[in-house]
């Protein structure tokens, strides 16, 4: 596999900053992910989220000349940032309650503490791999994604409502695609638009699911369907 | 050939959307199954006589490792075609119920002949979240509350297996990048494998393992699947737990030959003892006999991981694994299906409200003390055989502990599962008067009949082409990577 | 060093005389915004004014501490005028007095007095408010001390002056993630202390809602003016560091002569004016956050300085 030319040094510097910048607020938005506290915002932020993913890869693309990455952004933009949003809202729309604030395990300011320690362990666990060297444009997606991966984790498991749940899950994998696309940026471009289709699938399902959950049980609070366990008093 | 087998379950979802009245669907999708099957046996016919298959080269092809799978994938998905055909009737579904779950069935059989059939790990990746996804709606098939409740647990875990495993996929295609490129294939991998930096393919390796090991069960991780395994309807239980937790411990075991053995067979032992002996603990005080089997499956992925980390000369550890999962998979899907036919029986999941099987339903009771044997690791059953060869191993190896310990929890296993069986097929049986018992459908039986083949056969005798193949699977799955 | 004592007393005269005017444009500018006309904005002038030439009353309850905060009130932004970098980009007489902790200690010494001047005169609004403001004040320390460390680890000293020099020159490591998350963090705290929505209304009445306004609550005549001069200081002096130092390092006085120091006066107040009107648009559209939800935006503004000082530490 060739290493792709470069264009102008000048433009690779400017444009690697500008790399470095989306990503820090890519950081950022993972971290409101936790903070937020009404369900549109959350879906809000995703949809930031996506364009931001979108848009490091349309500048990882010309730092690396290849047009893979371009696609990939393009095709991120579309599904993540309009595609699905439309359709989680449409999960949402018989809810009216529901929607206005998002209910959580741990408050927030704890959550946010949590998520600062994961993102601090993030950076951490990524410092022996960009060791080994490697392009070095993206070279600050990885350990952006990985603490992505780590905090949008927290999130998924802190929340009790379907769609914040879900979106925390979305985020994980924006992460770790966002840390794929720094270091491995010529990955055949048939699986980068297949895992898109595949999230895509997911969220039809996912809001399938949710509109059976809030048949059953009134409200998508999934959080407090705990009556599979062992034990007594079923 | 090799691309007809995953597009045939995909033609047949379109198939199962026509509105050709209610016995239609079922039985198309038990044709192709069929079918399915022939094509896969003659594949698997193809890689014992050396013939690596290769139908796109470096992203469609087969190899033995692929080969043993597919043929499981096939084999189940006739046996649960055919218990679908009555479960269906029995359930006395209306006709868009019935197409709805033949499409969901023959996705779900889609994505898992996909699996074993593509060599590029990325899109392997995208075949088990498929397997995943398309399993979602028919756990929640009976759109019951414990029903959604086990559906979504189960999404939202997979999923977030699905992330972080995707992020080691990233990784091992950068190691590959570092270590002078070639084609991102398994064979790929395996080529560069010594020149990959030993840090990335470790990241990957611990990622990989972590995200799909939700998908395959690995305790701590496993907490959906007792709830996902025991909700869903019977025949996707057979195939739940027969192939799909396979099918995502196939890919962690592909990415095993890379590492250093001497680095990672330890922790793979411990890792699998972990999932064995908690999940033996479990199984002992279950309430409902299906999640009895879902431990069980935990407990046995846990068993094939130990016994691919005890590494052995010439892949002794590899041949002993991929033993255990040809047994388990044959075997755990036959005891789902008796266990679906007393569910249709009895109507009850608890195993106290279950009692003297033997006197009121002969068949099924038989079939579930076969089963609850089979997978104990009776002899004369295959189970029985794998774990010997397991032990086997382990002892010529030298890991006498782990070894020892394995031994302690299958006991504890039998015994639980045996106690609880025991108590369900004998014993006084129950209040239900002889007219009101519904009865078994004629295909579920025969799908019991069909199924319980291998699992007695295999016990005794090893067919020789299944031999070959296991042999080039074995050698698939031995380390390349220096210590 | 004639000239620079000269300087430092032009820099004390425009925050002495300018920060009125803030206030009196944002005043103006939240009006327009809602269709108003709004007061004129040479208006806090002439409430100064009059306050001034009115009669103080003193509760008989309270003690010194209510005498004396107006002065303390009024002085300490003037104070931190010295060390910060107003209308020069050079240290002028008193900047290497203290640097950016000291400031802030010193800002924080009138806030604290007049906290304790709320609580004095036994008026029981005024401990509500003056509680509250020390909630909003510990929760918004770490973020202060996060931005300074992460600033003077950037720049390597932590005197100010010192500091603007990075960011005046290469225009990439002004748009480094690190520096655009400290600038996010540092809006975040001008908000919280500056009692602007969403942490405080400070054009409200009502006393049980206030924080930031109950602390001249109880003053009248010329202890109020000088409460709220101090204040409106104090917002001037927040503003010149933010805008100054971190946000806009140019347009500063770069020669040594009147001149040039007086060209950048209106300069200032140019940026101040953008500043304003940004600030503006977020007053506008947010509302105010409920009591306790403080305490996650200011957790909020906590987790963006540390992502900033990470980002910095690991150097990408």
């Amino acid at each position: 596999m060739t290493v792709p030319t470069p264009t102008q040094p000048d433009a690779i510097l400017w444009l690697t900053n500008l790399n470095a910048l989306v990503c820090g607020l890519f950081l950022l938005v993972s971290f409101g992910l936790v903070a937020i506290r009404q369900t549109q915002a959350c879906v809000r932020l995703f949809i930031l989220l996506s364009v931001l993913l979108g848009g490091s890869a349309l500048l990882l693309s010309e730092i690396y000349t290849t047009w893979h990455l371009v696609v990939v952004g393009v095709v991120d933009i579309c599904t993540k940032a309009v595609i699905i949003p439309w359709l989680l809202r449409r999960a949402l729309h018989d809810e009216v309650y529901t929607r206005r604030e998002v209910t959580q395990v741990l408050n927030i300011p704890t959550a946010l503490l949590l998520a600062l320690g994961l993102a601090i362990l993030g950076y951490l666990l990524a410092q022996p791999l960009l060791a080994v060297g490697g392009p070095s444009a993206g070279a600050v997606n990885l350990p952006i994604g990985l603490a992505g991966v780590l905090i949008g984790g927290l999130t998924a498991a802190v929340r009790r409502e379907a769609v914040p749940l879900f979106l925390g899950l979305l985020a994980m994998e924006n992460s770790a695609f966002l840390a794929g696309i720094g270091v491995a940026p010529e990955m055949p471009l048939i699986a980068e638009v297949s895992i898109a289709v595949d999230v895509l699938i997911l969220v039809m399902v996912v809001s399938v699911l949710t509109r059976a959950v809030h048949e059953h049980i009134g409200t998508t609070e999934v959080g407090a369907l705990t009556t599979l366990r062992e034990g007594p008093g079923r | 050939m090799l691309l007809l087998i995953p597009l045939l379950p995909l033609v047949m979802v379109l198939l199962s959307l026509l509105p050709l009245g209610r016995r239609f669907a079922p039985i198309a999708t038990l044709v192709a199954a069929i079918a399915e099957l022939a094509l896969a046996v003659a594949a698997a016919l193809e890689v014992a006589a050396e013939r690596n298959l290769v139908a796109i080269a470096g992203w469609v092809q087969l190899d033995g490792f692929g080969a043993i799978m597919l043929l499981l994938v096939a084999f189940l998905s006739v046996t649960a075609a055919l218990f679908s055909v009555g479960y269906v009737a029995a359930h006395h579904y209306d006709a868009a119920r019935v197409r709805s779950y033949c499409a969901h069935f023959n996705l779900f059989t889609f994505s898992l002949a996909l699996v074993p059939v593509l060599a590029e790990p990325a899109l392997v990746w995208i075949a088990i979240e498929f397997t995943s996804v398309f399993s979602v709606l028919l756990v929640a098939f009976d759109n019951t509350r414990t029903a959604l409740e086990a559906a979504w647990k189960y999404v939202a875990l997979m999923f977030m297996g699905a992330a972080i495993a995707l992020l080691g996929f990233f990784l091992l295609f950068w190691a590959q990048a570092q270590a002078g490129g070639g084609h991102y294939s398994w064979d790929g991998l395996r080529a560069v494998a010594p020149q990959m930096p030993t840090v990335l393919v470790m990241a990957a390796f611990v990622l990989v393992l972590v995200g799909l090991g939700v998908k395959v069960g690995f305790v701590p991780l496993h907490t959906w699947l007792p709830d996902a395994h025991s909700q869903a309807p019977a025949p996707v239980c057979a195939l739940l737990s027969g192939i799909k937790t396979t099918s995502s411990l196939y890919v962690i075991l592909r990415l095993v030959p890379l590492l250093p053995a001497a680095r990672i067979n330890g922790a793979l032992q411990v890792i699998g003892l972990l999932s064995a002996g908690v999940a033996s603990f479990l199984l002992l005080q279950v309430r409902d006999y299906k999640r009895l089997f879902a431990y069980s499956t935990v407990e046995h992925m846990g068993i094939i991981f130990v016994a691919a980390g005890l590494g052995g000369a010439g892949g002794a550890g590899a041949y002993a694994a991929l033993l255990q999962i040809i047994s388990h998979s044959v075997t755990k899907s036959f005891c789902f299906l008796a266990a679906g036919a007393v569910l249709l029986l009895t109507g009850t999941r608890e195993i106290k409200d279950v009692r003297g099987l033997i006197r009121t339903a002969g068949p099924v009771g038989a079939a579930l003390l076969v089963g609850g044997l089979a997978i104990g690791g009776a002899p004369p059953f295959s189970v029985f055989l794998s774990e010997f060869s397991i032990f086997r191993v382990g002892l010529a190896e030298g890991h006498y502990a782990v070894t020892a310990l394995l031994v302690v929890f299958i006991t504890v296993a039998f015994f639980g599962i045996l106690l609880h069986v025991n108590r369900m097929v004998f014993g006084a049986p129950g209040s239900l008067p002889a007219e009101r018992r519904p009865r078994l459908p004629a295909t579920a039986g025969a799908a019991l009949l069909l199924a319980a083949v291998p699992v007695v056969v295999l016990g005794l005798y090893q067919p020789v082409w299944l031999s070959h193949v296991l042999a080039v699977a074995a050698s698939n799955l031995a380390g390349v990577a220096g210590p | 060093m004639g000239n620079r004592i000269l300087f430092n007393l032009v820099q004390l005269l425009t925050t002495l005389l300018f920060a009125p005017l803030v206030s009196g444009v944002i005043a103006r500018l939240k009006e327009i915004v809602q269709s108003k006309r709004g007061p004129s904005i040479f208006q806090p002038y002439r409430d100064l004014w009059k306050l001034f030439h009115k009669d103080e009353v003193v509760s008989e309850y309270s003690s010194w501490i209510f005498r004396f905060t107006p002065y303390l009130v009024f002085v300490t932004p003037l104070l931190v005028t010295l060390l910060i970098p107003v209308l020069t980009d050079y240290p002028l007489f008193f900047a290497f007095m203290g640097d950016m902790l000291g400031g802030g200690f010193v800002l924080a010494l009138g806030g604290f007095f007049a906290t304790l001047a709320a609580v004095d005169t036994g008026n029981p609004y005024g401990p509500v408010g003056a509680s509250r403001t020390r909630m909003v004040g510990f929760l918004a320390e770490p973020v202060f001390m996060i931005v300074f460390f992460t600033v003077s680890f950037v720049a390597n000293s932590t005197i100010p002056y010192i500091v603007q020099q990075r960011w005046i020159t290469p225009t990439a490591a002004f748009f480094e993630p690190s520096h655009i998350l400290l600038l996010l963090a540092f809006l975040m705290l001008i908000l919280a202390e500056g009692g602007r929505i969403p942490v405080d209304n400070p054009s409200g009445h009502f006393e049980l809602a206030m924080i930031d306004e109950s602390k001249s609550l109880e003053y009248s005549g010329r202890g109020f003016a000088l409460m709220k001069w101090g204040g409106a200081m104090k917002f001037f002096v927040l503003l010149c560091i933010y805008l100054n130092v971190l946000v806009a390092p140019w347009g500063l006085a770069h020669e040594q002569t009147l001149g040039a120091v007086l060209l950048a006066i209106p300069l200032v107040l140019l940026k101040m004016l953008a500043f304003v009107l940004v600030l503006v648009v977020i007053e506008s559209s947010l509302s105010k956050l409920r009591l306790f939800r403080i305490a996650e935006f200011l957790g909020a503004a906590f987790i963006t300085s540390v992502a900033a000082m990470i980002t910095r530490l690991f150097a990408m």
